[in-house]
């Protein structure tokens, strides 16, 4: 037992390097805030946040490929707040990865400097001042700690040790997102709202999660997600103060999942908020997200006396089929994809709640290839823009009528665009198939009929609206009245956007041509956790 | 395991009465205190109301030997929490009101029947549950961390003794030796809480901003008048801020009274307030040095606010022109 | 039974909590009944370190008021920015996002 004194040095540094590498530069960024001068505030902000996301990312892979750090997951100290396991590591670095991407896309400015945030975010909207701030070139740099600090988060949420850790990376990785949705440069009051309403309700999730934590707390008197496996196997007759535990803290997670009843704050969110921002935080968020519930199902569930995976089979089977048929009647490209968002937790949780480990393999591979899709989805959605009548690029042209014939306009972009609508779609070749195939192969296999034919149902419909956006860009001809807004062109940036969406087009062919190594290296991650 | 067995079955005090005093005389404030909460209209009551609240609920954490929250759910909670609500109240409008117009029809039904169904499931599995009894006041001891890791049955036997450390020294050894992590990534939620409210406060300064200095050379080059007015009131009669002042000579000077109160014809006559002071009475030894004869003046005092210029006073006096 | 009784009162807190979230259209009045639905955690927190005896729920509390401080303050601000632009505080009236 090691006395407070030297529980700071008894922590495992090495360990703990990538979120302290991401939090510290975080902080880091905060000080040049503050002291660098303002004109070189924005490129060492850049390459302060890509360097740290990178740097976390090549820690990770080390540890995850030495050995013994593999092999100890848990250090013997008490003070370890961290559970890194071959799964904790692996969700790290598709974390890092994706916000690597994310970064890429909200570093990028167009080629008259206009980036996708506020000149400055405490200006009223459509005031003499805002206008004073745009001509003045002002700049939110402070966009990029934020992000820092929500990537911190989303590192530890996934790996945390007890339930009092993880909701403090809940936190964490939270409130810069209620912040950086509101900071968009078109469209301010429709970002504000979004920013209130995701608080609002995220708050709120936070707070159900905290209730469960304490009943579970409760109901077995330890706070460690290890601890409260080993007791959840004792009948104490407090089991219905156990079951109502882990029914909120799922409630909670399933809200930040994105998860059915629990999503109506999705659509608003994604498309309020500035689109680079939508495509940090849906990948991201996602895989943290799922990170820690896959952590709380399978200390806490399978023990219990009472099933609860009926439960968790309707709920996934709900999402699956809201997603898909409330996603068909959208007209906005930002919240059809934010429904499609919806739909692909429902496919991830079907992996999830089969509690066997090929669909925590499904899952695991569909999370990676996903979150890598989704930044470049939202990546190509941030480049069509309006152009007014001067030819000044305004904001993202996202009525689905204002991308008609751009592969006529943009063929480049339209047709890496289509590539990402197949992968959503689950066509083969490409990476959402394999996701698809291993997960609906997973259900199938375990004796979930229900959940697997839905899903192979909902992909059918949702593959419906995927090509309908494809031949509206390829294959549409002249509307009978013309689009509000002007139809959608391509803008010219700095070309940041441009690396990061080719990174995840090559990701996802690659991992939709070969994923064999990718499913096997998965599949022993599961192994591991569900033998 | 039987250690759950010892658990239950080991010695301890229940309740006490002078704890069970408190809790049912504290429980039913904090419950009405709560619903003042859900159902008043007016927003201050709401801030005042989860004031009460919080205190009564640190009235009950210090019955529940945690004496150390309590006051820190009064100073953090009630104290720096309530007080933001507060002061943001203050910024929106202390006597707004909610409209209880409902976008949604029956919106507000369907949100009381889901918080009283979601009553009904906690208490049900509240009261489902048997639980064992509380643990005296001496009997806090350090985490079940320990007990795992020095094997269970042995600290089982050294946890029913007397605990180790009283409140506040107890709660910081583990914070620091369980959970010092935590308490870094605690500190950077506090840094984005920071930088967050700056970042969605503050303005930069645009436009050049303008000192004294530029005043005062706008105001010469313009030719109004650089000093500032005379202040209102008479010197050791009235100091009130409608009554002018009084030139040496009884005249009144307009520009001592704000232009606010003499647009709305708030200036005090000054018939009512220094009868000698009338123009004409003023003694010759009150005169300014030098000044010439007065001309002669109708009675009474100018009437207030008519606008009517003073004359242009003799060159001794130092409020030389108009005031702008 | 003593146990139960603070359990069930948290429950009765988390409750109106809830419940003032769902009904009430001022936002600062929506985030009041989030910060009751914390302190009821809290209070189920300590009254079940209590019931334990050990102090893992007492340091529980004491993190979710940090928390629940910085929490507050993000929230604050962006009810305040929201003020500014809209001059009302009603949930009601964020009806530019329509399905």
């Amino acid at each position: 037992m090691s006395s407070a004194s030297d529980a700071f040095l008894s922590l495992d540094w090495g360990r703990l390097a990538p979120v302290l590498i991401v939090l510290g530069a975080a902080v880091a960024g905060v000080l040049v805030e503050a002291f660098v001068p303002r004109k070189a505030r924005r490129p060492v902000q850049i390459i302060l946040s890509l360097l740290a996301v990178v740097a976390a990312g090549l820690v990770t892979l080390m540890m995850a490929l030495d050995p013994d750090k593999r092999a100890v997951p848990i250090s013997l100290s008490s003070a370890q707040s961290l559970t890194l396991d071959p799964m904790a590591m692996y969700l790290q670095l598709a974390v890092c990865a994706s916000a690597l991407l994310g970064l890429l896309v909200i570093a990028d400015r167009t080629v008259q400097g206009d980036d996708a945030f506020t000149p400055q975010a405490a200006s009223v909207p459509g005031s003499e001042y805002e206008d004073q701030a745009r001509r003045a070139g002002l700049v939110q740099t402070d966009v990029y700690p934020l992000v820092l600090f929500a990537t911190g988060g989303m590192l530890l949420f996934p790996a945390a040790r007890d339930l009092l850790t993880m909701f403090v990376a809940l936190e964490v990785l939270s409130l810069p997102l209620y912040l950086l949705s509101g900071l968009a440069r078109h469209r301010r009051l429709l970002s504000q709202e979004a920013s209130l309403k995701y608080f609002l309700l995220g708050a709120t999730a936070s707070a159900f999660f905290l209730f469960g934590c304490a009943w579970v707390y409760g109901a077995t008197g330890q706070l460690t997600l290890t601890g409260i496996g080993l007791q959840t196997g004792q009948h104490l007759g407090m089991d219905p103060i156990l079951l109502v535990g882990v029914i909120l803290i799922c409630v909670g997670l399933l809200f930040k999942v994105g998860a059915v009843p629990f999503h109506s704050w999705t659509p608003d969110v994604y498309q309020g908020a500035p689109t680079p921002i939508t495509g940090f935080m849906a990948a991201c968020t996602k895989i943290a997200a799922f990170g820690a519930l896959l952590r709380v199902l399978y200390s806490m569930v399978p023990t219990l006396e009472w099933d609860i995976t009926p439960a968790l089979w309707t709920v996934a089977i709900l999402t699956m089929v809201v997603g898909t048929v409330v996603g068909v009647v959208q007209k906005d490209i930002k919240r059809m994809l934010a429904y499609s968002a919806i739909a692909h937790a429902g496919f991830i949780l079907t992996g999830v709640v089969t509690f066997t480990s090929e669909g925590l393999t499904g899952s695991l591979f569909y999370l990676f290839t996903y979150g890598l899709a989704t930044v470049g989805g939202f990546g190509v959605i941030a480049l069509i823009r309006e152009v007014d009548a001067e030819g000044h690029m305004r904001g993202e042209a996202t009525s689905l009528d204002q991308w008609r014939g751009l592969g006529r306009r943009s063929p480049v972009l339209a047709s890496v665009f289509a590539i990402f609508l197949l992968t959503f779609a689950g066509i083969p070749l490409t990476s959402g198939f394999v996701g698809k195939f291993a997960v609906f192969a997973a259900a199938f296999g375990e004796g979930a009929w229900a959940l697997g034919l839905v899903g192979l149902a909902c992909s059918a419909v949702a593959a419906f609206f995927y090509f309908r956006v494809i031949v509206v860009m390829f294959f549409a001809g002249e509307p009978a009245e013309p689009a509000r807004g002007g139809l959608g062109v391509g803008v010219r940036t700095q070309g940041l956007t441009q690396v990061a969406i080719t990174v995840a087009l090559i990701a996802t062919l690659v991992l939709g041509i070969v994923p064999g190594w990718f499913l096997d290296f998965t599949g022993d991650l599961s192994l591991l956790v569900v033998p | 395991m039987n250690d759950v067995a010892i658990l239950a079955a080991s010695v301890n005090a229940s309740m006490t009465t002078a704890e069970q005093f408190l809790f049912w005389i504290v429980a039913p404030i904090v419950v009405l205190a709560a619903g003042a909460l859900l159902i008043s209209k007016r927003a201050v009551v709401t801030a005042c109301s989860v004031m009460v609240t919080m205190v009564g609920l640190a009235f009950l954490y210090v019955g529940l030997d945690a004496p150390f929250l309590g006051v820190v759910q009064v100073v953090v909670y009630t104290g720096a929490i309530m007080m933001l609500f507060v002061f943001v109240l203050m910024l929106v409008g202390v006597d707004i009101s909610d409209s209880f117009v409902e976008t949604i029809r029956g919106q507000r039904w369907i949100g009381v029947m889901l918080g009283a169904g979601l009553l009904a499931v906690l208490v049900a599995a509240a009261l489902r549950a048997t639980l064992p009894t509380f643990k005296g006041p001496d009997n806090f001891n350090l985490n079940l961390l320990d007990r795992y890791e020095a094997g269970w049955s042995e600290a089982s036997a050294a946890y029913q003794t007397v605990s180790e450390y009283s409140n506040p020294t107890g709660v910081a050894t583990i914070l620091f030796r369980d959970y010092p992590f935590t308490l870094v990534v605690t500190g950077c939620l506090l840094i984005i809480a920071a930088m967050g409210a700056v970042v969605l406060t503050h303005r930069d300064r645009l436009t050049k901003s303008i000192r004294q200095g530029d005043l005062a050379a706008l105001r010469i080059k313009h030719g109004v008048q650089v000093t500032p007015p005379p202040s209102p009131g008479v010197y050791a009669r009235h100091n009130a801020a409608d009554v002018p002042a009084v030139d040496p000579d009884g005249r009144i000077i307009e520009t001592s009274v704000a232009s606010v109160l003499r647009m709305r014809g708030q200036m005090a006559r000054l018939t009512g307030v220094a009868q000698d002071l009338l123009p004409g009475d003023v003694p010759p030894a009150h005169r300014a040095i030098g000044a010439p004869e007065l001309p002669e003046v109708p009675d009474g005092a100018p009437a207030a606010g008519d606008g009517s210029e003073p004359d242009s006073p003799p060159p001794a006096e130092p409020e030389g022109g108009e005031a702008k | 039974m003593s146990v139960t009784a603070y359990l069930v009162l948290a429950c009765v807190l988390f409750a109106i909590g809830g419940t003032t979230v769902l009904v009430r259209r001022n936002s600062i009045v929506v985030f009041m009944g989030i910060e009751l639905m914390l302190n009821a955690a809290n209070l189920a927190f300590l009254a079940f370190s209590r019931m334990w005896g050990t102090l893992d729920g007492q340091l529980a509390a004491f993190f979710v008021m940090v928390v629940a401080a910085a929490e507050v303050v993000v929230g604050l601000a962006i009810i305040v920015s929201l003020f500014r632009t809209r001059r009302t505080v009603s949930v009601d009236d964020e009806s530019l996002l329509r399905h």
